[in-house]
């Protein structure tokens, strides 16, 4: 993973198979400081899970016993001289409120930090791949923020339009693009 | 295609064992450090030389089935990748040599596929 958004594509995708409804991104990338940030609904993680987070060796997929997810992105973070935290609750202990925030921190003028890559692209993908989840997305640089959240365009749509037709997800993309070409 | 026991080159190349089997066959060499793409790129069987020496480098290991991991320029693993090297019986063998000065004497050997 040679770019930043592969790696923030990975780590919401741990939300999403969470069973989450609602999962926030956020990225502040002011001041050659980056925080990305997770907040989800899903069903959490045990204390004993939470601990395991950081060691490769552990993960939930029954395909293969390797998890490289969370180990990857903590390695470029303390590569970049951050870190990483992740706090949950677990939807077995606590069913009534439960999910998990990530909070990842990064250096990004550092040497060792990669290419941000294709940001917008990863909002797009993700809304396309999972329409039904109500993603809210922000990302503030020095030259502004670009902001995306899927509730406030289902409330527009209404019913019956997914997110993931051509037309919505054209849309979204003109929508970034134009967004992003203003905080240059 | 190379084709040779651990145990031979470990012998001409004098490495250090740091831990596990050295009697498995090698089928080719792999050198970099970026895990990701270690993770794509290692073959099952392929002896891995890298600087990386956290405990991520023994679960791409694991997960390629390498055939060992040599540390170059006599980079040491951290304790919970000694740990997991063990416990997942990943080879590890390291050198005072640098990636590219290992390349060269593996050289001899013949290219890998």
């Amino acid at each position: 993973m040679e770019e930043f958004s592969l790696y923030v594509l990975d780590i919401v995708m741990n939300s999403v198979r969470a069973g989450a409804e609602n999962i926030d991104v956020s990225l502040d990338d002011r001041g050659g400081l980056l925080t990305f940030k997770v907040t989800d609904d899903g069903c959490g993680m045990t204390e004993e899970q939470l601990e395991r987070l950081s060691d490769p060796f552990f993960t939930t997929r029954k395909t293969r016993g390797v998890g490289l997810g969370v180990p990857f992105l903590k390695m470029l973070a303390e590569q970049t001289g951050g870190d990483v935290k992740v706090s949950s609750v677990a939807a077995s202990e606590s069913p009534e409120s439960h999910g998990t925030t990530l909070v990842a921190t990064f250096h990004s003028n550092h040497i060792d930090f990669i290419p941000m890559g294709d940001i917008k692209g990863t909002f797009v993908t993700l809304i396309q791949g999972n329409p039904d989840v109500n993603f809210t997305f922000v990302h503030e640089t020095d030259g502004g923020e670009v902001r995306l959240s899927c509730a406030e365009l289902k409330s527009v749509l209404g019913d019956g339009i997914p997110l993931s037709s051509p037309e919505v997800l054209a849309w979204i993309r003109g929508y970034l693009a134009e967004a992003y070409e203003e905080i240059k | 295609m190379l084709k040779m026991k651990l145990s031979d080159i470990i012998n001409s190349l004098s490495l250090t064992v740091v831990v596990g089997d050295v009697e498995r066959d090698l089928e080719g060499v792999y050198a970099g450090d970026f895990l990701s793409r270690a993770m794509s790129r290692v073959e099952a069987g392929d002896l891995w030389i890298t600087i990386m020496n956290n405990v991520n480098v023994i679960a791409v290991a694991s997960l390629t089935d390498a055939a060992a991991v040599l540390l170059a320029e006599d980079v040491s693993l951290m304790s919970d990748a000694l740990e997991a090297a063990r416990e997942k019986d990943v080879t590890v063998l390291s050198s005072g040599l640098s990636v590219y000065e290992l390349c060269v004497a593996l050289g001899k050997f013949g290219t890998a596929s």
